[in-house]
Order: structure tokens, then C-alpha cells, then sequence
């Protein structure tokens, strides 16, 4: 039996590793002396969950259990806690901090295991408190920080998925790309990690129903920046609704988000009419607000988010439809191996029935911003550029997917904190502060007013007043989960915000609950739009 | 209007005065008359009309400000000076070569303002004291619990290992540490593990203050006179971290040392591979023994995580509250916090 503390330990280590072949290294270290149980939550929980991604399950302890939870373990009042977490910047790393012993009676791997399970099933928040009192006291600083980290979903070790694919693959001597493609046909990083451990990686089939990865685009700011591949390219409209993943066999459909939650319930049509299609196959497409055969605008669509099962008024009033623009397996083969020209060859021969993208072409830079313009008048975002010559990257960003945007269209950022706001909205929290990501941190970049409604406003509200680390007077702030599209009219270089950066009039455009803080835009990407103004302008701005 | 610290101190917007000695206390802005408890600049503003404090930050306050005209008045630790009824005496606090933490008295009555202190070992600095004060004016810049740092030796273990390890692969150890106070401690426990180094001019022209007080560098010398070479260590501000002094060495193992590198994120902020956590000041566990040995009747808590720590001392039963000044409000705003002072 291997004990959680060593888990934790090493992933303590692979957080202090700078260089990716090192962190690779020392987890790879780890998980080559586990096997079977062990092994399968080890490999989950390196990867930051205690489930598969298959499992759809989140074990779902809010900030405020998690805080509650410490608080009556370590002693030290809710306030404190809140506090200590906002110094650090990190709630499991404040708790590991608080914690000063080394109990006795150590976890084990598969305990711990179990225990985050219970805790999935859990309905009451008070129960789930408790469970989480029980795993902190007896944990070390490491098992806390880890613990806890994994309950807020996020180990920020600088370790993504193909960092725990590739140290699978240098414990146990197996292929790298044989690992990722394991990986993504079961969804369950824990069964690849047994299956390499065992050799057996190729037995591994695809299955439908289990999420997959979504392959991601590489942005590009100007048409010239492709001119040399632009042949190898089949361009489509860039859709400004929800990606989804279908999965259709039979009469079941599934549609699962970019988060890899299942949002089926929430558009019943969509699963509906995809059910009356013939085969069984998984596509990549996106759903949209849809009326009179044209898309219409995201701020419709976001209208039937969030919600479990649309009422029928709700359903009449904004009806969506799915755009596929994938086939990533049919009739029982997968298809991600398979060139896009292949895949997009079956995607066309499913039905007549099916809403498909439609496929352009352009020889050159002006030709391709022609169909920017049109695919703009289309009302869609830009457009998409996919090699012709690619497979499927699931789960992974790359240069064979290009997205086109405007330069300075929006920015996905993550509210850091809030504030009541004046005159007609005094005592509302209206006044968002929010930041971008740098490496494993959020710096602020601005401040804006909101432009919510006012229900909107009073819904959020009550959700910062839940997730408030601390209050400083009239300002809360808030953990990072709130993600926002925002637009603005200029980028100036600032000292007043952490960033360097300020946005000159940003505006909110909308929530973004389908993106994760983590994939919120990053300093990097603030920086490119910044020094693309200068050049612009000719100055400093 | 509340006054916390009466009758010796009154609070302004721009920070303490002192009406019996016609004096302000570390201002943040030039002053008449500045009583300057350590020669960090967040305490010891250039441009002083008069300066008062222990020789060796008079000493250091000149250096740091070589065209400052102004007067020095020397005050040796245990001297007592009286004024309007009211006595001032400095003692030792621990923090920097010649700090010093103000003590007033009147009429039975007392006042202990710490400035910036720690009681953990220091090499240059003379050990801190605890006097019995009815009134404490203590530091907070670390008031929360999960600022908890190793003793002294156990960090200098860390310093060397991590040296010799950047060694072992051929890389340039950079340590990132104040220029005043902790670059000397520094190089001083590397002159004992025979480890030489190069320092950033700003800690370099310090030396001579320190070798005043008895303490040598044999070991170390300018960066003017070229950089790092195989098996030196290369000491510079935090602020330099992303400078071509740090970039232009290529092979390099950036240390980062400094109560705030409890914070996994100061990792992404200096680009650091080590982070020691090595401050000259108090941790949460030393505040609170400070509060015991001082044994007030009230304590007025400041910089930092002021509020934090009074309401953790209020909880105890001990009367506290957090000093209300307009620089303490900023340093509260989530949008400008985060900024640490010099020698943190």
C-alpha cells in the first residue's frame, strides 16, 4: 500500500521542477513503482481529478466548504482563512501552510480514492464539509495543499495532460503517441496509465458516450501570417455559439461542452433531431442560436445556458441548432487518425438532414480576407482554418487549426474581484476588477463597469458573495472562476495593475460559462495585441 | 478623533509624528526633523532637513543619498534624550545592520514603536529587544499564520545547497535579495560555506558600513569588474530579475529569497527555480511572542496585513486595532497590494 503523502510529495516536486523533461522525469519516477488501483488513481490524480473524464463527475466542494472545512481543522476563524488564501493567492497552498503536522496514521493512495468519491456523491454541503474535515486532519502540509487543490479543481504544477501522458510513457517504455491515442479513445487517463503498465495500450477501443478532447485553434492577427500554407487550408466560418462534441448511436445522442460536461438536457432539440439521423458517429460542430436558417447572435443563445431543462416558451423563443463541422468517428471506426479531407468525406455522406458547415477556399491573403468580410456578414466571428492534410488533435491546441479573428475583438478574462457600484446601482455588485493568465497566476489587467443587466448583475452578485476570499471595505475578492468576454477600445502599458497593462474602455460583452479560469486569454497574448497597436500607430499608445 | 498612540504620537495622513521632539517617525516624504529607525528607503525618505538614528543608518542613509546636506544626529542604542517631559531611547530591533526600534516614556507611561523587526538570529544586526511598553506600535507586514519561516540556520542550509546544486549543472546561481540588509547577510553565510560571489552595486557600496562594523567580505567582489564566473554566485535586487544582468547569463538557477516566497506564484513572478523564504522580517509566530514579551495594554498594528493581525490579537483578548493611515488604507487595495517593501 502507497501512501497519498508520497503522491502528494512528488507532486510537490514536479511543482518545483522549471524544465518539462524534469517534471516528466520525477512523475514518471512515481508512477513506475505503482500498479493496478493504485496506479489508476495516481495517474487520475497527478492529472488533477479523482475521475475519469468519461465518469463525468466533479466532486464539486465549493470554496466555501473547502475554507469552512480548514477553518475547523486548523483552528483559525473563516476570515483568516479567507485571508490567508488571498496572501498566498492559492486556497490548498494557504491550508498546506496552516497545517503543521505530520499525523500518524498516513492515507493511502486508494483511500484517499475513495473517500473523494464518497465525497462526488455527497448532496449535502454540510456532510461534504464534514468529509473534507476528516481527510484534513489527517493530512501533512503536502496532502492538505494537494487535497485541497484538487477539490478547486486545479493542481497548477505546470503539468498538463501531456505532461502525465509522457511520464505514462517513459515509466513503463511505451509509445508516446500510442499513450495519447489510449488516452483519448477510453477517456480515462488511470486506464491508459494500467494499460501501458501491462502492455496492453493497442486493446484500448474507442468508445461513444465518453468525452473526447477538443482539438483547438492556433490564433492568427493577419491573413499574410498563413500566406505560404493558405492552399493547404480549407477555411469555414468561425461560429459564435457553443462547441460541442454529439455523440449518436441508436436513438441516444449526447452532447457534451468544451468542459466536457454533458449539456444534452439543455438543448433537447438539437439531440432530437440528431437522433433521427442514420449510424452511429461523434461529431465536432457547434450549437447556435438559429432562426430562418441564418445564426443569431451569442447573446440570444447564452439566454438558454445554465439551465437544466428549458421550458417550452424558452425553447419557442430561442430556438439553436447544431453546425457540424467534424466527423470524428462513424458506424463504429474512429476517424481522428484520419486526414481532415477524409473525415470531412464522411461528415457529408451522413444525411441530407444534417446542418454542415460549409467549406471555402483562398489562394491568397486578399482573397481570404474577402471571405473574412463575408463570413463577418454572415454575423459569424471569422473564420477557420484547418489543414486539409491533419488528424485530430484531441484535447490538444495546434498550428493545423488556425482561427481568424479581428484583431483586439474581445478577450476572455476571469474577475478577481468586485465592487458596489454607485448612483442607480449603489450597494450592487457592479464593478468588476479582472485579470488574465501569466504561467500559473492571474494578473490583474482592469476594471469595468458592468454591462449586465441588472438581473444579471443581482444573479452574479450573490455568486461573488459566495466565492469572497476577503473583503477590503467596499471591494470582495473573489476566487478566480468567474469567466468574462470583454471588448475595449485600446491596450496603454499601466503600473497600476499587475499585468503592466490596462484596457482603455473595457466593456463586458458577455459571461463565458462554457471556458474555465485556465483557458482565460493570457499576458502573452495582451502583450502581441499591444505591440500590434504600437506598430499600428506608430507610438507609444 | 481617535488617537491610538496619545500622548506620544499623533497620527497624520502622511504617517506618525512626534509633538514633544518636533519630530516625524520613518516619513515616507522629506521631513524637518525624521526620527529614521532602519536606512530602508520605505523608512528612511531621502531629503531629511534632520536626521536622528543609530550611527551605523545614519551612516547607510548617506550613502544611499550622497548629495543629502542635512543634519545627523547619532543615537546610540540605550541613550536617552528628553524633551518636553517626554524621554526617547532606541532599541536594537533586529532587523538590519544599526535598526532600531523607538521606545517613549512619560510619567510612568510607554510607548514601543518596533519599525521593522525579527527575532530570529541575524548576522549583522544587534538581536532584537523587548521592553515592556504600555502601547505597542508594532510592525504586521507578515500578521497572518500562514507566514511561518525556518530559523536562520536552516535557511542558510537551503542558500548553500541550492548553490552548490546550481554548481553541479553548471549554472550560474542567482540569488535575488535586497541590497541592503539581507545581500549582506548573504554573502556572509556564502563567505563561510567558501562560496565567493558577485554583488549588484547597489549592495556592493554598502560594504564598507558593514566592514565598519566588523564584519569582512574576503569572498566577494563588484559586478562592475565582470560577471559571474564558474563557481560564483551572483547576488542582485529582486528587481532585476528580468534584466539583461540576470539574462544575459545563460546558464543560470534563479533564487529568489524573501518572507514572500511562502507564495508558489512568486516562482512565476521571478522566474525563480528555489524560493527560500528568508526575511528580515518577523514572522506571524515572532509577532505574536513579540506581543507577549512587550506585554501592552494595547497594540496598534501597521504595514501589511495589519487589519488581519488585529483581529487575530482582539480575538486573544489583547486590545488591537489596525493603525488608520491613509498610506495603510493603499496598501489594502487588492489592485495596489502585493507590492513588497524593501527588505521583506
Amino acid at each position: 500500500m502507497t501512501a497519498y503523502r508520497e503522491l502528494a510529495e512528488t507532486l510537490e516536486e514536479v511543482a518545483r521542477e522549471r524544465g518539462k523533461l524534469a517534471k516528466i522525469e520525477r512523475l514518471a519516477e512515481t508512477l513506475g513503482r505503482l500498479e493496478g488501483e493504485e496506479l489508476r488513481a495516481s495517474a487520475r490524480l497527478a492529472s488533477g481529478s479523482p475521475f475519469a473524464e468519461w465518469e463525468q463527475a466533479v466532486t464539486s466542494v465549493g470554496w466555501v466548504t473547502v475554507a469552512k472545512a480548514a477553518s475547523e481543522v486548523t483552528g483559525w476563524d473563516l476570515e483568516t482563512i479567507g485571508a490567508c488564501a488571498a496572501a498566498i493567492g492559492d486556497l490548498g497552498e494557504a491550508v498546506g501552510l496552516l497545517l503543521t503536522e505530520e499525523p500518524p496514521d498516513a492515507m493511502s493512495i486508494s483511500e484517499v480514492d475513495a473517500r473523494l468519491r464518497e465525497l462526488a456523491r455527497e448532496r449535502k454541503a454540510a456532510a461534504k464539509q464534514k468529509a473534507v474535515e476528516a481527510m484534513l486532519r489527517r493530512s501533512s502540509p503536502a496532502e492538505g495543499k494537494y487535497l485541497v487543490k484538487t477539490l478547486s479543481g486545479g493542481l497548477r504544477i505546470g503539468a498538463d495532460v501531456t505532461t502525465v501522458e509522457e511520464a505514462i510513457a517513459q515509466a513503463f517504455g511505451a509509445d508516446r503517441e500510442a499513450v495519447a491515442r489510449a488516452h483519448r479513445d477510453c477517456g480515462d487517463i488511470g486506464e491508459t496509465a494500467v494499460a501501458a503498465r501491462e502492455g496492453t495500450l493497442s486493446e484500448i477501443r474507442f468508445r461513444l458516450f465518453h468525452p473526447i478532447g477538443f482539438m483547438l485553434a492556433t490564433p492568427i492577427e493577419t491573413a499574410e501570417e498563413v500566406t505560404s500554407e493558405l492552399p493547404l487550408f480549407a477555411a469555414e466560418d468561425k461560429y459564435d455559439g457553443i462547441r460541442a462534441h454529439a455523440h449518436k448511436s441508436g436513438s441516444r445522442v449526447s452532447l457534451f461542452s468544451r468542459t466536457l460536461d454533458d449539456v444534452t438536457a439543455q438543448f433537447p432539440e438539437v439531440a432530437e433531431s440528431l437522433a433521427k439521423l442514420p449510424g452511429s458517429f461523434l461529431l465536432d460542430g457547434e450549437i447556435l442560436a438559429w432562426r430562418d436558417g441564418r445564426p443569431e447572435s451569442f447573446f440570444r443563445l447564452q439566454r438558454r445556458l445554465g439551465r437544466k431543462a428549458p421550458e417550452p416558451g424558452l425553447l419557442a423563443e430561442i430556438p439553436v441548432a447544431f453546425m457540424a463541422y467534424d466527423c470524428l468517428a462513424r458506424d463504429g471506426r474512429p476517424l481522428f487518425e484520419e486526414e481532415w479531407t477524409a473525415r470531412r468525406r464522411e461528415l457529408e455522406a451522413i444525411s441530407p438532414d444534417l446542418l454542415v458547415s460549409p467549406v471555402h477556399r483562398a489562394e491568397t491573403p486578399s482573397e481570404l480576407d474577402t471571405l473574412f468580410d463575408a463570413a463577418r456578414e454572415r454575423g459569424n466571428e471569422g473564420l477557420m482554418l484547418k489543414r486539409r492534410d491533419s488528424g485530430y488533435q484531441a484535447g490538444k491546441r495546434g498550428r493545423a487549426w488556425r482561427k481568424y479573428k479581428k484583431a483586439l475583438a474581445t478577450l476572455d478574462v476571469v474577475v478577481t474581484a468586485v465592487q458596489q457600484g454607485n448612483g442607480k446601482r449603489a450597494g450592487m455588485l457592479s464593478d468588476y476588477t479582472f485579470a488574465v493568465r501569466d504561467g500559473d497566476r492571474f494578473v490583474n489587467i482592469g476594471k469595468a463597469y458592468s454591462g449586465l443587466t441588472d438581473e444579471e448583475i443581482r444573479k452574479m452578485g450573490t455568486h461573488f458573495r459566495r466565492i469572497t476570499t476577503a473583503r477590503y471595505g467596499p471591494v470582495r475578492a473573489v476566487a478566480p472562476e468567474v469567466v468574462l468576454e470583454i471588448s475595449f477600445d485600446s491596450i496603454q502599458k499601466s503600473a497600476r495593475h499587475k499585468s503592466g497593462f490596462a484596457l482603455r474602455f473595457p466593456r463586458i460583452v458577455r459571461l463565458r460559462p462554457d471556458k474555465r479560469p485556465h483557458e482565460v486569454d493570457t499576458l502573452q497574448t495582451v502583450a502581441e495585441v499591444y505591440a500590434k497597436l504600437i506598430g499600428q500607430t506608430g507610438r507609444g499608445a | 478623533m481617535n488617537e491610538p498612540l496619545a500622548p506620544f504620537l499623533e497620527v497624520r495622513p502622511e504617517g506618525l509624528y512626534c509633538p514633544a521632539f518636533d519630530a516625524a517617525i520613518d516619513p515616507p516624504v522629506a521631513a524637518r526633523r525624521a526620527i529614521v529607525s532602519h536606512a530602508h528607503t520605505d523608512h528612511a525618505a531621502p531629503g531629511h532637513e534632520e536626521v536622528w538614528g543609530t550611527r551605523e543608518t545614519i551612516a547607510v542613509y548617506r550613502r544611499r543619498n550622497p548629495e543629502w546636506t542635512g543634519e545627523a544626529r547619532e543615537i546610540g542604542y540605550g541613550e536617552r534624550l528628553e524633551e518636553n517631559g517626554v524621554t526617547v531611547e532606541l532599541y536594537p530591533a533586529g532587523h538590519v545592520l544599526g535598526s532600531a526600534q523607538v521606545y517613549f516614556e512619560r510619567d510612568g507611561r510607554s510607548l514601543l514603536y518596533t519599525g521593522d523587526f525579527k527575532r530570529r538570529l541575524s548576522r549583522t544586526a544587534v538581536p532584537a529587544a523587548a521592553p515592556p511598553a504600555g502601547i505597542l506600535a508594532t510592525e504586521s507586514t507578515f500578521g497572518l499564520p500562514v507566514f511561518r519561516f525556518p530559523p536562520t540556520e536552516v535557511l542558510e542550509e537551503r542558500l548553500v545547497a541550492a548553490c552548490h546544486r546550481a554548481f553541479e549543472e553548471k549554472k550560474t546561481p542567482i540569488l535575488l535579495v535586497y541590497a541592503f540588509g539581507k545581500a549582506q547577510e548573504v554573502a556572509l553565510a556564502l563567505t563561510r560555506a567558501g562560496i565567493p560571489s558577485v554583488l549588484h552595486g547597489a549592495a556592493w557600496k554598502l560594504l564598507p558600513d558593514f566592514e565598519a562594523a566588523g564584519h569582512p567580505f574576503p569572498m566577494s567582489r563588484a559586478y562592475e569588474t565582470g560577471p559571474a564566473q564558474a563557481g560564483e554566485a551572483l547576488l542582485v535586487p529582486p528587481y532585476c530579475a528580468r534584466t539583461p544582468i540576470v539574462r544575459n547569463v545563460k546558464r543560470r538557477r534563479i533564487v529568489y529569497l524573501s518572507g514572500w516566497a511562502v507564495r508558489e506564484a512568486s516562482r512565476a513572478d521571478f522566474d525563480a527555480e528555489v524560493l527560500i523564504p528568508w526575511s528580515d522580517h518577523a514572522d506571524f509566530p515572532e509577532l505574536l511572542a513579540h506581543v507577549a514579551d512587550v506585554a501592552p495594554e494595547k497594540v496598534v498594528t501597521m504595514h501589511g496585513y495589519s487589519r488581519d493581525l488585529a483581529r487575530i490579537l482582539a480575538a486573544r483578548g489583547v486590545d488591537a486595532e489596525p493603525l488608520a493611515t491613509a498610506r495603510e488604507r493603499l496598501s489594502e487595495d487588492p489592485a495596489t497590494a502585493g507590492d513588497p517593501g524593501e527588505g521583506t
